[in-house]
């Protein structure tokens, strides 16, 4: 036999590889998915971060930016759906891999849902062209504006840990968010008179905003939760709930 | 005479290196290229007009019901298939470009360089060590045989678990266990594709599993074409998928053929066919 067939066989060092776990390959399908929605949860905040600042500093020019931002959040919530719902075709998932995956699917809603509330914020400084003088207003929009932006920001570490004890104290924490918003009401008809009717109408859609990102956080939050431990806080599912 | 041509002729080293160097980083380009494949036992009309291309550094899956012809089309990846008398192979099996049927093909060579394993794990009645080092021993290997052994088991993902009864025998290991030593014997050769019979339908699910893994691993040095029964496993581990299905033929025998070939995430979320539908989701017949 030819010497030469001999060459490419055995490569004289042996380098040891890697055999840790037995379904390694679907633990990186799972860990890409979860890091994903952490991504898209990430530019999110961003994105809200940005809306708050353009509607406080009355920044028309940073408008576009943020619905430019919402864009990359739809895309990557096409992929991840797609990606998830391959998965679960793919991967025949059981346990805590169903219950992610299952979950990722509720989550990516919550995710793509907060982006455009984040968008409809963005339009309301276009409508409002300038927030009311008051002092008491503004302050009452930068701090619900901060409070939705962290409470929301704090779901995403919940999920990207699967912190269930963070996931479970959302619900507790959005109260300071329900509250400013009540509070920001409050005054919004106090200075009714002078803020006129158009500009009271977007202002009380602007409460209701940061009010509805800091739901999607507590759910984000409680599909943590459900996630790590089967249950949802305090055994009832999300949908059966009172609405508060 | 062509580059791999020539391999299969004489010399059958290194065909994974020259062979991948013309692979473009996007589509992966195909190791084989099959097209009016027909295979024939006798009269018995097996396969009828199978075209499929395997993409270097993918696994491909063939599935389909018993008698769907996916494990006699694997077969004539390696020339199998010859060594049943009455069977005969009609048209064009290409890998890397050169037709495998080709009059000056050896098929020995060709089995050098495309590796298989099968469903039953078929250990040689020999040492652990001796299994692996049988083959190159016959290939005039001549370099450092304790670091092949060693490698090849590691690539297989049993090194660890063998490393200390290398000289014991290979059927004192569990099922999953000689697979994977199929599997590392299967290697040592340094093959360019290993195509897999059904190679994990004796083994339990944890073992299944373990190989599928290991099979995720091995496809950046191989490329792996696995026939199941099992679809789920196929949906698992393939980037291809190609369903297989019977029909009556005009004789009135049943023959197979190819119904849909695609990437394996839109075969099960979304087949172009019914039958594949219909096969997949368990609505079969």
């Amino acid at each position: 036999m030819d010497t030469r067939d001999t060459g490419s066989i055995g490569t004289g060092n042996v380098v040891h590889r890697h055999h840790d776990e037995t379904r390694h390959h679907f633990s990186e399908i799972l860990d890409e998915i979860r890091n994903g929605m952490v991504e898209m949860g990430s530019l999110v905040v961003e994105n809200a971060r940005r809306a708050s600042v353009a509607l406080v500093e009355n920044r028309l020019e940073m408008v576009q930016g943020i619905i430019d931002g919402d864009k990359e959040v739809n895309q990557r919530y096409a992929e991840l759906e797609r990606l998830t719902f391959e998965t679960l075709a793919r991967q025949q998932p059981v346990a805590k891999d169903l219950r992610f995956l299952v979950s990722s699917t509720r989550i990516l809603y919550e995710l793509e849902r907060t982006g455009d509330l984040v968008v409809n914020i963005a339009y309301i400084v276009n409508d409002l062209h300038g927030l009311p003088a008051s002092a008491q207003l503004r302050s009452l929009v930068e701090r619900m504006a901060a409070a939705s932006c962290d409470l929301f920001a704090t779901a995403i570490t919940a999920l990207g840990d699967l912190d269930e004890v963070v996931g479970r104290r959302l619900d507790a924490d959005d109260d300071v968010v329900d509250e400013l918003v009540e509070a920001f009401y409050e005054q919004i008809g106090k200075e009714r008179e002078v803020i006129g009717l158009e500009a009271g109408i977007a202002l009380n859609r602007l409460g209701r905003f940061w009010e509805r990102i800091g739901d999607h956080a507590v759910n984000i939050g409680e599909n943590t939760v459900y996630i790590v431990t089967a249950e949802f806080p305090g055994d009832t599912h999300l949908a059966l709930r009172d609405e508060d | 005479m062509s580059e791999p041509m020539n391999r299969l002729v004489t010399t059958p080293a290194a065909v994974g290196d020259s062979a991948s160097n013309v692979a473009s980083a996007a589509e992966p380009s195909a190791v084989f290229s099959v097209t009016d494949l027909n295979v024939f036992y006798g009269d018995f009309h097996a396969v009828k007009d199978v075209g499929v291309d395997v993409k270097e550094h993918e696994i491909t899956a063939f599935i389909g019901p018993s008698g769907c012809g996916k494990s006699t089309v694997l077969r004539c990846f390696n020339r199998m298939n010859d060594l049943i008398e009455t069977a005969r192979v009609e048209g064009s099996v290409r890998y890397h470009g050169v037709d495998l049927y080709g009059n000056d093909v050896d098929p020995v060579q060709v089995r050098r360089h495309i590796g298989m394993v099968f469903q039953k794990p078929n250990p040689f009645p020999k040492s652990i060590y001796d299994n692996i080092a049988f083959g190159p021993r016959i290939a005039g290997f001549k370099g450092n045989m304790d670091d092949l052994v060693e490698s090849s088991l590691d690539r297989a993902a049993l090194w660890d678990e063998v490393k200390d009864i290398l000289n014991q025998s290979a059927f004192a290991l569990s099922g999953g266990q000689q697979q994977r030593l199929c599997i590392a014997r299967a290697i040592a050769t340094s093959p360019d594709v290993l195509l897999m019979d059904e190679p994990a339908s004796a083994l339990d699910p944890i073992a299944t599993l373990r190989i599928e893994e290991l099979m995720h691993e091995l496809k950046s040095d191989y490329t792996i074409i696995i026939v199941t029964h099992n679809m789920q496993q196929a949906a698992r581990v393939s980037d291809r998928t190609a369903f297989f299905n019977v029909s009556l033929n005009e004789k009135g025998q049943r023959t197979g053929h190819l119904v849909e070939f695609d990437e394996t995430g839109t075969i099960f979320t979304n087949p172009a066919e019914t039958a594949t539908e219909d096969y997949i989701t368990g609505r079969f017949g």
